[in-house]
C-alpha cells in the first residue's frame, strides 16, 4: 500500500487523539460491506480531509462516527471508535452530540419549514441557558451576516448556500468540539465554496474547533485543510500533509485533474485498480 | 325563513365543532411532532372519558381530581403507546404506521367496553345543565363550555410549540435524520407528544362523555375529527380550530334545512363531503404545509 508519508500527525499535548477509529467496518442490511475497516485520527484542534470518489464510504464512515447509519439499516460490524478517550458505539446519536460530535449531513437537510432562527433554537440544547443561546446565535449571524438577514424566512426558501450555511450554524448551536460536514461544497458555485470553506477555516482557528471535511471536490479541501485521508472502495489508501498530498503524483492524477487526461476512463481506472485495489 | 333558527344552528354548530376540534388537536399534536397521522384518537378520547368515569363515577373522587388524575393517567397511556407500539415502526412505510393506529384504535374500541360493560355511563361534570337563552336563542351551556376549552387548548398548543421543546417537536417532524444529527432525541419528542394527545384526549373525552354519555360511540369522533384534520391541514393548529368552526356550523346549519326533508342523518353526508371535496381540491387543507419547490 502506498502511504505518501509516514510522518505521524503532529501530537499536541493530550495524549489521546480527540477521535480514533481504528480498523472500523460498515454493512449495511446485513449483507453490504461499505468500509472494510478504516482507521483514522483527530487531534484537538485540527482540521482533517476525508478524500474520495463517489462510493468510496466517505459518508458511512462519518454515519459511523455520528451514529446515523441505524435508520439506513448499517451497523458497525468490527471496530473501535473513540472520542475523547469514550467508547462511543454504544451511544444513541443525541449522546454522541451531547459528548461533543455533531455531523452536518450531505445535502443540507435543514428543517425547511421553520425559520433559520428556530432552526438554531431546535438545535439548542434543552437545558441551555437562554443567555447561552443568544450568544451562540449571534456568533453564528456573525459568521454568517446572510442569515440574520433571512432569520425569519422559511428556511426552504433560502438559497443552496445559505442553507449549507444554516446546516453549519445549526450545527454550531451544540458547541462541539469536533464537527463533521459532508460534501459542504455540494451543488455551490466554486466561488461560494471558496467562502464556506474561509468560513469554516476560520472557525476551526478561532474556536480550536476540529474539523473533520468529507469531499469529492480534492483541489477546494486541501486548501484549507491541515492533514487528508484518501478513501477508495472502503480502504484508506492514503494519508499525510496536505501540503506533502497536493504534491502526490497519484494524488494529482486521479483528484486534482493533473497529468494522465488522455484516454481519461480506461487508463485511470486501470491504474488505479492496478495501484490501490488490487 | 326563520332567520332566528339560522342564528341558534350556526351557534350550536359553532360550539360543536370547536369540541370537534379538541378531538381533532390530539391528531395534529402528533402529526406536527412526528409526522404519524393517529387514527387511535377516537379511542384514546374514550378511553379518557372511561378514565374519568372510573375515577369520578365509580370511585367518586371529587371531579377535578378526576380530571387531573385522568390527565395523568392518559399521558402515561400516550407515552406508553409510543415506547412499546411506535417505537417498533420506525423505518417502516407510513401505510403500516396508518394500520397500526387503526389496529390501535378497533383494540381499544373493544377492550374498554368489554371490561367495563357496553351500556353507556353517565358522566356529571357538575355542569349546570340550563340552556342560556339570549333574545329567542337557545344555547346548549354544555357546549359553550366544551367550545371555550377547545379554543382555550389550541391557544395552549400555539404558545407550546413557541416553546423550546416545542420548536424541536417541530423540528422532529420537519426531519427525523437531521433531528438527530443536532442530538433531538427523536424518539422522546415523539413519546411526548403521543402524552400531549393523550391529554387533549382526556378535555375531549369529558365533554364528549359528559355531552352524549360514555361508551363506545365515542370513538365515532374519529369521524368528524379527521374532516377537521383533513381540512384544517394536518400540521396546522390554526387549522384546527377553523375547521373545526367550518366543519360544525356546516354540519349543523345544513342538516337543519335538508334533514326534514330528507328524514335525517345529513351530517354524515356534509362531513363526508368535507373530506372528499377536501382531497380532491386542496389536498393539504386550508393552512397545511405544502412541500417547499424552491424555485
Amino acid at each position: 500500500m502506498l502511504t505518501s508519508s509516514n510522518t505521524a500527525v503532529p501530537l499536541r499535548d493530550t495524549a489521546q487523539p480527540l477521535l480514533e477509529l481504528s480498523n472500523v467496518e460498515v454493512v449495511y442490511d446485513r449483507v453490504f460491506l461499505a468500509i472494510k475497516g478504516v482507521s483514522l485520527k483527530i487531534e484537538q484542534g485540527q482540521m482533517i480531509a476525508l478524500l474520495g470518489s463517489n462510493g468510496a464510504g466517505k459518508s458511512t464512515t462519518l454515519k459511523s462516527i455520528s451514529g446515523l447509519l441505524a435508520p439506513e439499516r448499517g451497523l458497525v460490524t468490527r471496530g473501535n471508535l473513540w472520542f475523547k478517550g469514550q467508547d462511543m458505539l454504544p451511544l444513541t446519536p443525541p449522546k454522541r452530540v451531547a459528548a461533543g460530535l455533531v455531523h452536518v449531513l450531505e445535502g443540507r437537510r435543514i428543517f425547511e419549514h421553520l425559520t433559520p432562527e428556530d432552526n438554531l433554537l431546535a438545535a439548542f440544547p434543552l437545558r441551555g441557558s437562554r443567555q447561552r443561546y443568544q450568544e451562540l446565535r449571534e456568533q453564528v449571524f456573525t459568521y454568517f451576516p446572510r442569515l440574520k438577514e433571512r432569520a425569519r424566512t422559511k428556511s426552504g426558501y433560502l438559497s443552496g448556500g445559505e442553507q449549507q450555511m444554516l446546516a453549519i450554524g445549526r450545527a454550531l448551536m451544540t458547541e462541539p468540539d469536533l464537527i463533521m460536514l459532508d460534501e459542504p461544497s455540494l451543488g455551490l458555485s466554486p466561488l461560494l465554496v471558496q467562502e464556506i470553506f474561509e468560513i469554516i477555516r476560520k472557525i476551526n482557528e478561532e474556536q480550536g474547533m476540529s474539523v473533520l471535511l468529507v469531499e469529492q471536490n480534492a483541489t477546494a479541501a486541501l486548501a484549507v485543510v491541515d492533514y487528508a485521508y484518501l478513501l477508495e472502495n472502503g480502504h484508506v489508501v492514503m494519508s499525510g500533509e496536505a501540503a506533502v498530498l497536493r504534491e502526490n503524483p497519484d494524488v494529482q492524477e486521479f483528484y486534482l485533474g493533473g497529468a494522465g487526461k488522455v484516454d481519461y476512463l480506461n487508463v485511470k481506472h486501470y491504474r488505479r485498480r492496478k495501484r490501490w485495489l488490487a | 325563513m326563520d332567520f332566528q333558527f339560522l342564528i341558534e344552528l350556526t351557534i350550536n354548530g359553532a360550539l360543536t365543532g370547536l369540541m370537534y376540534s379538541l378531538v381533532a388537536l390530539g391528531i395534529v399534536l402528533i402529526y406536527k411532532s412526528s409526522g404519524v397521522p393517529n387514527l387511535a384518537q377516537g379511542a384514546m378520547v374514550m378511553i379518557a372519558a372511561y378514565l374519568v368515569w372510573i375515577f369520578a363515577g365509580l370511585l367518586g373522587t371529587p371531579i377535578l381530581v378526576a380530571l387531573f388524575m385522568a390527565l395523568v393517567g392518559m399521558f402515561l397511556f400516550g407515552m406508553l403507546t409510543e415506547r412499546f407500539l411506535l417505537r417498533k415502526m420506525v423505518g417502516q412505510p407510513i401505510i403500516m404506521v396508518v394500520m397500526l393506529t387503526l389496529g390501535l384504535e378497533s383494540l381499544l374500541r373493544g377492550i374498554g367496553p368489554g371490561l367495563l360493560g357496553a351500556a353507556p355511563k353517565s358522566l356529571d361534570l357538575g355542569l349546570d345543565m340550563m340552556p342560556i337563552i339570549i333574545g329567542d336563542v337557545f344555547i346548549n351551556r354544555e357546549y359553550l363550555v366544551g367550545g371555550l376549552i377547545g379554543a382555550a387548548m389550541v391557544g395552549l398548543s400555539l404558545l407550546f410549540f413557541r416553546t423550546r421543546l416545542g420548536t424541536k417537536l417541530r423540528a422532529v417532524s420537519d426531519n427525523h435524520i437531521s433531528s438527530w444529527s443536532v442530538g433531538i432525541s427523536v424518539e422522546r419528542a415523539v413519546a411526548i407528544s403521543w402524552g400531549l394527545a393523550g391529554i387533549s384526549a382526556v378535555a375531549a373525552g369529558a365533554m364528549w362523555g359528559s355531552v352524549q354519555g360514555v361508551d363506545w360511540t365515542l370513538t365515532a369522533l374519529l369521524f368528524p375529527a379527521v374532516a377537521v384534520v383533513i381540512l384544517g391541514g394536518l400540521d396546522s393548529i390554526y387549522g384546527v380550530l377553523i375547521a373545526g368552526l367550518i366543519v360544525g356550523i356546516l354540519g349543523s346549519v345544513i342538516p337543519g334545512y335538508v334533514d326534514p326533508l330528507v328524514g335525517g342523518g345529513t351530517r354524515d353526508v356534509v362531513t363526508s363531503l368535507i373530506i372528499l371535496l377536501t382531497i380532491m381540491f386542496r389536498p393539504h387543507g386550508i393552512f397545511g404545509r405544502e412541500d417547499i419547490e424552491r424555485v
